[in-house]
C-alpha cells in the first residue's frame, strides 16, 4: 500500500484569520477517504490548496513522493464546491474539452467522453447545452470532466450537499463505482455520507485535524459501551429516575475511579448512560430497579454511534 | 458641381447596405426571440432593434441579453 | 456499466500519450472561437465594421444631397462642398474604426478572463495541466483574430465603394495602413484582456481601456516629437499612410517594435496575475 498524497504541515490564513493551522494526514493509493467536519472548519480551503488553486502559506503537499511541480495537476480530477461550465456548450463537447486539456488526443477524449457521460447517466442530455441542466445533472457532469483523464486522486468537494434526495442517491451510488477504480478524496459535513463510502476519514475542526484514521479502527478504538432505560410515566417511577441519575452524576464528577459510569444523560421517560463496564453496570442498575420496583418498559445494550462521536469531537 | 442623382444609379451602391442592416436586425431579433432572459422587457428590445438603424442590433448584442 | 468502464480504461492516461501545451494552447482558441460563433459574434462584430466602412464614402459622397433635401435652406442656396480625396475618406474611416469600431469590439470582449473567473467556470479550467500563459494566450489570439478579420473586411469595403464613388487609392498604400491600424487595435485588445483580468467588473473593464487608449492617443499626438515612437502614435500613422504622406517612416519603425514589446509586456503581465489571482483568493 503507497501513499498517493502526504499534506505535511498545511496552513493557510487569509490576513489575520487562520482557516487551516498546519494540518498533516496522508492519503493511500486506492482508498477512499472523507474530510469531514462542520461548516467553516477548513474542509474547501484544504482542498483548494491540493488542487492547486490555492498556494499554501506553510506546509508541503507531497504526491507519490514528489514535490509538485505543475505535473501534479495531471494526476488530479477536481470537482467544486458548485461546479459552473460554459453554458453554451453541450455536456458532451465539454467532457471532450476537459479531456483534451488534460492531454488526451482528439480521439482519446472523445471515446473517454461519450463513455463517461453513458456512465454518470447524461447520454440523453449529452447533446443538451449545459445552461439548460438541473443542479444534479451538473454535478454528475463535473464528475465526468474530472474523470476525462483516468486521474489518480478523484478530489471533490461537498459533492452531494447541494443535491435533493435523489440527486444524492444517485451520485453516491456513482462514487461506489468509483472508488473500486480510483482513489478518492471528498469533503462532507455529513457523517453519513463518509460512512457509507470511505476507508478513511479525517475529521476537521476549527483549521485543524481533531480525529483521523481508517473508520474501522475509529470505530473500534472510540466504541463506548451504553445502556438505554425506559420506564413508565408513573409519578414514582419517575421520582426514582431523577434520584437515581443524580446519584450516578455525582459519582461522575467526584472522579470516583470506581466509578462505571462515564456519563448519563436523562430524557423524558428514560435515560442513557455511557459505561467503563457492562455486567458490572448492569448488575447495579438492575438490581436498583428490582429494590425500587420500577416499572420498566425497556433495557438495551449497545454501543456508542460514529455519531456520537463526530459530535463529541467536532463540538468540545 | 455635382453629378447629377438618379434613383437607379443608387440603388445598386446602397443595396448591399440595407442588405447588411437587414441581417443585423435579423440576427438581433432571433436572439432576442431564443434569449430566455433579456435585460429589460422583450417587446422594447424588440422596438430598439427594428427601428434604430445599426446601433439598435448592436446594443441588444452587447447588453440585451443577461446570462444566466 | 462494465462495457463503458473497460473502454475508458483502454483508452485511458496510460495508452494516450499526453499531447504538447502547443496541442492544449489549439484546443483553446478552437473553444474561443466555437464560443464567438455561438455567440454570433464572429458574425455581427464583421458586419458592423462593413457597415461603417460602406458608409464613410457613400455618405460623404451623398451629403450634398442630404443637406439639399434636409430642406431648411432657403431657396437657391448653392451647396458647395469639395469632395475630398479617396485618401482622406479612408483616414476618416479608420478613425470610424477607432471610436465605434474599438467600443464594439471593447464591449464584445470585456468580460472574457472577468467573466468566466466570476461564473467559476475558470476553477475547473485552471485545475488542468494547462499554463495560465496559454489560456490568456487563446483568449488574446480570439481577439485578434475578430478584430483583423472585421478590420479587413470593413476597410476593403471601405476601400471598395470609395474607389468607387470618390476615387482610386492605390491598394499598397490601404495594405500598409490596414497593417498599422491592425497593430493599434491589436494594443487596445491586449489592455482590454490586461484590465478584464486585472478587474472584477466587465463595464470598469471597458471604461478603463476606453481611457486608457484615449491618453495613449491624446498623449502621442500632443506631443509627437517626445512620443512618436509609443504605440499611441500608430493610429495617426495609419491616416497619413492611408493619404500616402508619410513624413517619419523612422519613428514609425520604432512605434511598431514600442507596440510588439508592450503587447508582450501586457500579456505576460496577465498570465501573471491570473496564476497569482486564481492561487490568492
Amino acid at each position: 500500500m503507497t501513499t498517493l498524497l502526504q499534506v505535511m504541515g498545511l496552513s493557510k490564513s487569509f490576513g489575520a484569520v487562520n482557516a487551516v493551522n498546519g494540518i498533516h494526514f496522508s492519503i493511500t493509493e486506492g482508498h477512499c477517504a472523507a474530510l469531514l467536519g462542520p461548516n467553516g472548519a477548513g474542509k474547501t480551503t484544504t482542498i483548494r490548496m491540493i488542487a492547486g488553486l490555492l498556494r499554501q502559506t506553510a506546509g508541503q503537499l507531497i504526491f507519490e513522493g514528489k514535490e509538485p511541480g505543475g505535473k501534479h495537476r495531471e494526476l488530479i480530477g477536481y470537482l467544486p464546491q458548485t461546479p459552473s461550465f460554459y453554458n453554451w456548450m453541450t455536456g458532451l463537447e465539454f467532457v471532450v474539452y476537459a479531456g483534451r486539456l488534460s492531454g488526451l488526443s482528439s480521439a482519446a477524449a472523445r471515446k473517454n467522453a461519450l463513455a463517461l457521460v453513458e456512465r454518470v447517466g447524461l447520454a440523453g442530455a449529452a447533446k443538451r447545452r449545459i445552461g439548460s441542466y438541473s443542479g444534479g445533472m451538473k454535478q454528475r457532469l463535473g464528475l465526468a470532466q474530472a474523470l476525462t483523464h483516468q486521474p489518480k486522486l478523484l478530489i471533490l468537494d461537498e459533492p452531494v450537499s447541494a443535491l435533493d434526495p435523489l440527486g444524492r442517491r444517485e451520485v453516491l451510488e456513482l462514487l461506489h463505482e468509483l472508488k473500486q477504480e480510483t482513489t478518492i478524496l471528498f469533503s462532507t459535513h455529513v457523517l453519513h455520507d463518509a460512512e457509507e463510502l470511505c476507508d478513511d476519514v479525517i475529521i476537521m475542526r476549527s483549521g485543524q485535524v481533531a480525529l483521523q484514521g481508517p473508520l474501522e479502527e475509529i470505530r473500534r478504538k472510540h466504541r463506548k459501551l451504553t445502556m438505554e432505560l425506559q420506564i413508565e410515566n408513573d409519578a414514582a417511577s419517575r421520582e426514582w429516575l431523577s434520584s437515581y441519575i443524580h446519584n450516578v452524576q455525582q459519582e461522575i464528577d467526584s472522579s470516583n475511579l470506581s466509578c462505571l459510569f462515564e456519563a448519563a444523560e436523562q430524557h423524558q421517560v428514560g435515560a442513557r448512560f455511557t459505561v467503563k463496564d457492562s455486567d458490572a453496570a448492569r448488575r447495579h442498575l438492575v438490581e436498583a430497579l428490582a429494590r425500587h420496583q420500577v416499572k420498566v418498559t425497556k433495557l438495551e445494550l449497545g454501543h456508542s454511534s460514529l455519531e456520537d462521536l463526530f459530535m463529541e469531537v467536532v463540538s468540545t | 458641381m455635382n453629378e447629377p442623382f438618379v434613383l437607379a444609379d443608387l440603388i445598386p451602391v446602397l443595396a448591399p447596405i440595407f442588405v447588411i442592416q437587414l441581417i443585423l436586425m435579423i440576427i438581433a431579433l432571433v436572439l432576442c426571440a431564443k434569449a430566455e432572459r433579456t435585460r429589460g422587457p422583450k417587446w422594447v428590445w424588440v422596438i430598439v432593434i427594428v427601428l434604430i438603424n445599426i446601433f439598435g442590433p448592436i446594443a441588444f448584442f452587447i447588453g440585451g441579453r443577461r446570462s444566466e | 456499466m462494465n462495457d463503458s468502464a473497460k473502454t475508458l480504461n483502454v483508452h485511458g492516461r496510460f495508452e494516450g500519450r499526453a499531447t504538447t501545451g502547443w496541442v492544449r494552447y489549439v484546443v483553446m482558441v478552437q473553444k474561443e472561437v466555437l464560443e464567438l460563433a455561438r455567440s454570433y459574434k464572429l458574425l455581427w462584430v464583421p458586419l458592423v465594421f462593413i457597415l461603417l466602412g460602406m458608409m464613410q464614402p457613400v455618405s460623404t459622397y451623398y451629403m450634398p444631397v442630404i443637406l439639399e433635401r434636409a430642406g431648411s435652406l432657403p431657396e437657391g442656396t448653392v451647396i458647395d462642398i469639395p469632395m475630398p480625396q479617396g485618401a482622406e475618406v479612408l483616414a476618416q474611416t479608420l478613425q470610424q474604426f477607432g471610436t465605434l469600431g474599438v467600443l464594439v469590439l471593447v464591449l464584445a470582449f470585456m468580460g472574457t478572463v472577468s467573466g468566466e473567473r466570476m461564473s467559476g467556470v475558470a476553477a475547473i479550467i485552471m485545475v488542468k495541466p494547462i499554463s495560465p500563459l496559454a489560456y490568456i494566450g487563446s483568449k488574446w489570439t480570439a481577439m485578434l483574430l475578430l478584430t483583423w478579420g472585421s478590420l479587413t473586411a470593413g476597410y476593403l469595403g471601405s476601400w471598395y465603394y470609395t474607389g468607387l464613388l470618390i476615387g482610386e487609392v492605390p491598394l499598397i498604400d490601404v495594405c500598409r495602413s490596414l497593417f498599422v491600424y491592425g497593430l493599434w487595435l491589436s494594443m487596445v485588445m491586449v489592455i482590454a484582456l490586461l484590465l478584464s483580468t486585472w478587474l472584477r467588473s466587465p463595464a470598469a473593464a471597458a471604461f478603463a481601456t476606453f481611457g486608457g487608449a484615449l491618453v495613449l492617443t491624446l498623449l502621442a499626438h500632443l506631443f509627437p516629437a517626445f512620443l512618436g515612437w509609443t504605440p499611441g502614435s500608430l493610429s495617426g500613422y495609419a491616416y497619413q499612410l492611408a493619404a500616402s504622406s508619410m513624413e517619419d517612416s523612422k519613428m514609425l519603425g520604432y512605434a511598431v517594435a514600442s507596440t510588439l514589446v508592450g503587447a508582450g509586456v501586457c500579456i505576460s503581465l496577465s498570465a501573471a496575475l491570473l496564476s497569482k489571482s486564481s492561487t490568492d483568493e
